[in-house]
C-alpha cells in the first residue's frame, strides 16, 4: 500500500483545496438567497404604502437597498471576492468597447487647417473605418503621397514627418489614458457592482457593467465629456456651525436646547446625540479645517441627511459637499473618504488648461504637478489666487476632488505648480486628472452588448440542467458499457469538475454560457481517456496477461496518445483564448482547465482506485 | 459489451471510394457556400439585434409584416427560444434619414399625450439623439419615465436634482421597440439581449477569425510533425481541413432549412470550429500512435497493412470516445438554449465528420504519400 500512499495524499490534497476555493461560492450563494428573501418582503412593503410607484423606481429603490446591504456586510463582500464570478450573459449587464475619435483629435490640435487638410483627414477617416492601421499613419502617409510635411499642421518647422508622427500616436495614447481615469471615476461613483475597465490595444477602452439596465444612462456616464473645476475650499469658522446645526437637527434637538453634556460618551451615546458627526467625523478637532472622514458604506447615509428638507433648509445656498476620489484604508481596512464643503460655483473649469506635466522639484526632490493655462484662464487665475491667498482650491473632477492644495501667492501668469503628492504615481494621476477637463478627442462607441437579467437567469438553469443531463448520461453509458472500471471513471468525472470550478475560482475568472458549454463538452472529452485506457487493457487481456499485467500495460500504452492528443486540444484553446473576447474567453479558459483537471483524475485518481483494489484482490471487471 | 471486437475489415484497399465520398461532400458544400453564402452574424456583419420575450405566445409572421412596415429596409424577424420570443435583426446602423422626421414628431406626439401643452425647448438634434429642456425637473422626470416605458431608450441630462434636460436616442433597435410596444399593448415585451456592432468590429473579427483557424492548423502540424513524421503531420492537417470544409459546407447549406435552429455564422461558431480541429485531431492521433507502435513491432510489414490492423483495433475507441463527447453536446443542442443552439449543431456536425477522416482521411493521405515518395517511412 506504501506505493499509493503518495498519491493518495496528492488526490486528498486536491479535494481539499478544491472544497476551500468552492466554499465561498456556496457561500455567496447562500448570502444572496438571504438577500433576495429580504427584499421580497421591502418590495411588498413599498407597494402597499405607495401603490402608484412606477417599475422603474421600484427597481431603482430595491437595487439601491441591495447594493447597499451587499457591500456593508464584511462577510458578504468576502465571500463575493472570493466566488466563481458570472459573465455578463449571465448575470446580464452592458458590455461596450469604445474608441477614442483620433480624426476628431488630428483636427483640434492642428494648426492652419485648409480644405485640403479637412479632405485628406475625412479621406483617412473613411479608410480607417476598413482597414486595421492607426488613422495617424493612413493620415500621414495620404500626406506624404500628396507631397505635403506633416509640420505644415502640426509641431514646428524643424521636426521632421516621423518625429510628428510619433508624437501625434503618442498624443492618442495620451487621450486613451485620459479617457480611461474619467470613465473609472465616474463608473465608481456610479456603484455598479464590479465594473470592469480594461484598455485594449492602444485606443480601445473595454467596460463591462453587470446589472446596469438602463444603459442610456450608462452610457452617458461614458461617453459625456468630463467636468474638471476648481472650487474654494471654505473657510472651517463658516462650515463648523453649519454642521454643528445639522447635527442639531438630525438628533431632533431644538436651536435652544443646551442640554448637550459634554464629556466622556460611549460610541453609541454619541451616536445617538451626534447622528451627524458620529458618520461625519472631523478630522481636526481643534477646528482650524472643516474636512471631515465619511467611512465608505456611510456616503448614503450622508447624502440621505443632506436631502431632508429640514436640513436643506438650513445649507447655504453657496455650499456643496464633496469626496475625495481615493479613499485612505484605515487599520482594519475600512475605506474612509475625506469630505470637503466647498464653494457650490465654480471659480474656474477646466477648459483653460493648457499642459499639465508631473515632475520631481530639483530643490525638494519632492513630486510637484506643473500647470499650464490659456492668457484668459490666466488672468482669472491671478485675481482667483490673488484675492485667497491661505485658502484651499479644491481639483475637481465630475464631482470626485483630487487635491485641495493651499493658495501660496498670487499667480500671474498661469504656470502653477501644485506640491504636497506623497509620490510621483499619484503627481501622474493628477496630470491625468488636470488634463481630463479639456479631453481633445470625443470617444466612440463602435460595440456595444446588452443582456437583460432574464435571459442570464435563463442561460443560467439551462446550463445548470445541461450539466447534470450530460453526466448523468455519460455516467450512465460508461457503467453500461465498462461496469466496475466505468463507475471509476465516473466517481473521477465528479472529481475533475469540481477540481475544474475550484480552479476558475483561484484564477479569479469569470463563468460564462460558453464557458459553461465548456464544462459540457469537458465532460464527454474527460471520459476519453479512460475509454481509451479501458480499450487498451481490454485488449492487453485478451493477450492473456493477467488483470495486473493488464492494467499496467493499458495505461503505460495509452499514456503517448493521451497527451498528444491533449496537447494539440490544449493548443487550439490558447489561441481561441487569443482570438476571443469576453463570453468565447470563458470558453477556451474552461476547455484548457477541463483538459488539465481531467488528465489530472483520469490518470492519476482512476489508476489510484485501480492500484488499490487490484492490491486488496478486489474483482475488477471491464464489462 | 463490446463494440467491433474483432474487427478485420480492409479500409486502405477501399480508399478511393472515400475519396470520391469526401471529394463529393467538400464540392457540395463548396458550392453551397458559394451559392447561399455564408450567412454571417452581426458579430461579423455590424447591426443591432434585439430579442424579445413576450408575455404570451405571438404570430411570427403577424411581427414580420408588423416589422415591414415601419420601411426600415430588410429586418429578419425569427423566433428565439420558444413560441413568445422573437429575434430582429438589421445590418443598418443607424436609423435611415428619411425616416427621422417621423421618429422625431412621434416623439413630439407621445410627449403631447403624456403632458399636454407642455412647454418644451429642443437643445439639440441629430440623426442619434434628441435632447430636450422641460420646464420643471418634475415634468422632464415623468417624461423620461414614461418615454421609457413606450420603448425609447431616455435618460435624463445630469443626475442633479434640478436637471430638466432629457435625451432621448433614436436607434434602430429603439424605434422597433417602441413600435412593437405600442402594437402589443395587451401583450408586452421585455427585452432579453440587445447587440450593436460597428462595421469595423467585423472586418477585424473575420480576419482574426481565418488566422485563428490557420494558426491552429500549423501549430498542429509542427507539433505533430515533432512527434510523429512529417508525412503524418501532413495528413493529420490535411484530414482538419478537410472537417473544417465539409462542416462549414454543411452549416451554409442547412442555414434556414430547419425551423427553429438560427445557424448564422457568428463568433461562437468560430469557436465550434477551434474545438472541432482541437478534439477532431485526438482520434486522428490515436490511430496514429497506433500505426506508430505497430511500425515499431512489425518494421517489415506494408504499411497498408500496419494501418489496416491499427484502425481496426483502435476502432471501438475512436467511435465511443466521439460517442461521449458527442452525448454531452446533444444535450446542450437540446438543452442549452438559443444561444449555444448553433454551437452545439456546429460541433455535432464537425465530430462526425471528424471521426469519419480519421480513419479514412488522415490515414489514406499518410498511405497514398509513402507511395509516392517511395523512402519507407521509419520509426
Amino acid at each position: 500500500m506504501k506505493e499509493l500512499r503518495f498519491r493518495l495524499i496528492l488526490i486528498i490534497g486536491a479535494l481539499a483545496l478544491t472544497i476551500y476555493l468552492l466554499f465561498p461560492t456556496y457561500q455567496d450563494y447562500r448570502n444572496n438567497k438571504e438577500v433576495a428573501k429580504n427584499l421580497e418582503t421591502v418590495e411588498k412593503k413599498i407597494k402597499t404604502s405607495n401603490p402608484t410607484i412606477t417599475k422603474i423606481e421600484l427597481k431603482d429603490i430595491i437595487q439601491s437597498k441591495k447594493d447597499s446591504i451587499l457591500t456593508n456586510n464584511q462577510d458578504f463582500r468576502d465571500a463575493r471576492e472570493k466566488r466563481i464570478k458570472l459573465g455578463l450573459d449571465l448575470q446580464g449587464g452592458m458590455y461596450i468597447v469604445m474608441e477614442v475619435n483620433t480624426a476628431k483629435l488630428l483636427e483640434k490640435i492642428a494648426k492652419d487647417t485648409d480644405e485640403q487638410f479637412n479632405q485628406i483627414l475625412s479621406d483617412s477617416e473613411k479608410e480607417s473605418k476598413i482597414s486595421d492601421e492607426n488613422v495617424v499613419s493612413i493620415f500621414s502617409r495620404r500626406m506624404r503621397e500628396k507631397n505635403v510635411r506633416l509640420s505644415r499642421y502640426f509641431g514646428s518647422i524643424r521636426e521632421d514627418d516621423t518625429q510628428i508622427e510619433a508624437r501625434l500616436l503618442e498624443q492618442e495614447a495620451d487621450a486613451v489614458t485620459r479617457a480611461i481615469e474619467i470613465i473609472r471615476n465616474r463608473v465608481d461613483q456610479y456603484g455598479v457592482s464590479e465594473p470592469n475597465i480594461q484598455k485594449q490595444g492602444s485606443r480601445r477602452i473595454v467596460v463591462e457593467l453587470p446589472g446596469i439596465a438602463r444603459e442610456e444612462e450608462a452610457k452617458r456616464l461614458l461617453q459625456g465629456r468630463a467636468l474638471l473645476e476648481f472650487k474654494l475650499v471654505k473657510e472651517a469658522d463658516q462650515v463648523i456651525p453649519i454642521m454643528n446645526r445639522i447635527d442639531e437637527i438630525l438628533a431632533g434637538k431644538q436651536e435652544t436646547d443646551t442640554t448637550t453634556q459634554q464629556g466622556d460618551l460611549t460610541e453609541e451615546q454619541f451616536a445617538k446625540q451626534h447622528p451627524f458627526f458620529a458618520v461625519a467625523r472631523l478630522i481636526d478637532q481643534t477646528g482650524s479645517i472643516a474636512d471631515a472622514f465619511v467611512q465608505e458604506e456611510d456616503r448614503d447615509l450622508i447624502s440621505q441627511y443632506l436631502q431632508r428638507p429640514d436640513v436643506k433648509n438650513i445649507l447655504p445656498d453657496n455650499l456643496e459637499f464633496v469626496y475625495d476620489a481615493k479613499p485612505e484604508v484605515g487599520e482594519d481596512g475600512k475605506k474612509f473618504f475625506r469630505m470637503y464643503a466647498v464653494n457650490k460655483t465654480a471659480e474656474l473649469t477646466g477648459g483653460v488648461i493648457v499642459d499639465a506635466q508631473s515632475n520631481i522639484d530639483p530643490s525638494t526632490s519632492a513630486p510637484v504637478v506643473n500647470m499650464q493655462m490659456n492668457s484668459e484662464g490666466a488672468r482669472e487665475w491671478a485675481r482667483i489666487t490673488g484675492s485667497n491667498i491661505g485658502k484651499r482650491c479644491a481639483v475637481i473632477l465630475d464631482g470626485m476632488a483630487y487635491t485641495a492644495p493651499t493658495i501660496q501667492n498670487k499667480i500671474p501668469s498661469g504656470n502653477s505648480q501644485i506640491s504636497g503628492m506623497p509620490n510621483l504615481d499619484e503627481a501622474k494621476l493628477l496630470e491625468i486628472v488636470l488634463k481630463a477637463g479639456a479631453l481633445p478627442a470625443p470617444i466612440d462607441i463602435i460595440e456595444e452588448r446588452t443582456i437583460g437579467p432574464s435571459l442570464g437567469q435563463d442561460s443560467i438553469s439551462q446550463g445548470f440542467n445541461s450539466i447534470t443531463l450530460g453526466y448523468l448520461i455519460v455516467a450512465i453509458f460508461m457503467i453500461f458499457y465498462y461496469r466496475k472500471a466505468g463507475s471509476f471513471a465516473d466517481f473521477a468525472l465528479v472529481f475533475t469538475i469540481l477540481l475544474l470550478l475550484g480552479i476558475l475560482a483561484a484564477f479569479r475568472a469569470t463563468l460564462t454560457l460558453p464557458g459553461i458549454a465548456g464544462i459540457v463538452l469537458t465532460m464527454g472529452m474527460a471520459v476519453d481517456a479512460n475509454v481509451i485506457i479501458f480499450e487498451r487493457i481490454r485488449e492487453e487481456l485478451s493477450t492473456g496477461k493477467t488483470v495486473k499485467a493488464a492494467v499496467e500495460a493499458g495505461f503505460k500504452h495509452s499514456y503517448s496518445a493521451i497527451f498528444d492528443s491533449n496537447i494539440t486540444t490544449f493548443f487550439t484553446g490558447i489561441i481561441l483564448y487569443q482570438f476571443g473576447s469576453g463570453p468565447i474567453q470563458g470558453f477556451a479558459l474552461t476547455l484548457m482547465i477541463g483538459i488539465a483537471t481531467s488528465l489530472f483524475s483520469q490518470l492519476i485518481l482512476v489508476r489510484l482506485i485501480f492500484d488499490f483494489m487490484l492490491a486488496k484482490g478486489y474483482k475488477v471487471n471491464l464489462g | 459489451m463490446r463494440l467491433f471486437a474483432n474487427l478485420k475489415i480492409d479500409f486502405m484497399s477501399k480508399r478511393t471510394f472515400f475519396y470520391f465520398v469526401s471529394t463529393a461532400f467538400i464540392l457540395l458544400g463548396v458550392l453551397g457556400i458559394f451559392v447561399k453564402g455564408i450567412n454571417f452574424g452581426i458579430d461579423f456583419k455590424g447591426g443591432s439585434e434585439i430579442a424579445l420575450e413576450f408575455e404570451k405566445p405571438i404570430e411570427i409572421t403577424e411581427i414580420r409584416s408588423e416589422v415591414d412596415k415601419l420601411g426600415l429596409g430588410n429586418i429578419e424577424v425569427k423566433t428565439f427560444g420558444g413560441s413568445t420570443g422573437i429575434l430582429l435583426r438589421t445590418d443598418l446602423q443607424e436609423i435611415p434619414i428619411n425616416l427621422l422626421p417621423t421618429v422625431k414628431s412621434k416623439i413630439e406626439s407621445l410627449i403631447n399625450n403624456i403632458s399636454p401643452g407642455l412647454e418644451r425647448k429642443i437643445t439639440e438634434s441629430t440623426n442619434t439623439a434628441v435632447i430636450y429642456e422641460f420646464p420643471t425637473p418634475e415634468s422632464a422626470d415623468i417624461i423620461a419615465n414614461r418615454l421609457y416605458e413606450a420603448g425609447f431608450q431616455t435618460a435624463e441630462v445630469s443626475e442633479e436634482p434640478t436637471n430638466t434636460g432629457v435625451v432621448v436616442r433614436l436607434g434602430i433597435s429603439d424605434w422597433l421597440k417602441e413600435n412593437l410596444s405600442e402594437k402589443y399593448t395587451d401583450n408586452p415585451f421585455t427585452v432579453l439581449k440587445e447587440d450593436k456592432v460597428g462595421p469595423k468590429i467585423g472586418q477585424e473579427l473575420k480576419s482574426d477569425a481565418v488566422i485563428a483557424v490557420i494558426l491552429s492548423l500549423l501549430v498542429i502540424l509542427v507539433y505533430l510533425g515533432f512527434r510523429f513524421k512529417f508525412a503524418f503531420a501532413i495528413g493529420a492537417v490535411a484530414a482538419l481541413f478537410h472537417d473544417v470544409l465539409i462542416t462549414l459546407g454543411i452549416f451554409t447549406v442547412l442555414y434556414g432549412v430547419i425551423p427553429g435552429l438560427n445557424l448564422e455564422f457568428s463568433v461562437s461558431i468560430v469557436a465550434a470550429f477551434l474545438t472541432l480541429v482541437g478534439y477532431s485531431i485526438n482520434d486522428t492521433v490515436i490511430v496514429f500512435d497506433r500505426v506508430r507502435e505497430q511500425m515499431k513491432i512489425h518494421k517489415t510489414a506494408p504499411l497498408e497493412d500496419n494501418i489496416n490492423y491499427a484502425i481496426n483495433r483502435t476502432m471501438s475507441r475512436t467511435i465511443i470516445t466521439t460517442l461521449t463527447t458527442a452525448l454531452t453536446v446533444v444535450i446542450l443542442l437540446i438543452f442549452g438554449g438559443e444561444v449555444l443552439r448553433g454551437f452545439a449543431f456546429a460541433l455535432i456536425i464537425g465530430f462526425i465528420v471528424g471521426t469519419y477522416s480519421s480513419i479514412f482521411v488522415a490515414s489514406a493521405f499518410v498511405l497514398e504519400y509513402s507511395n509516392r515518395v517511395k523512402s519507407k517511412l521509419q520509426f
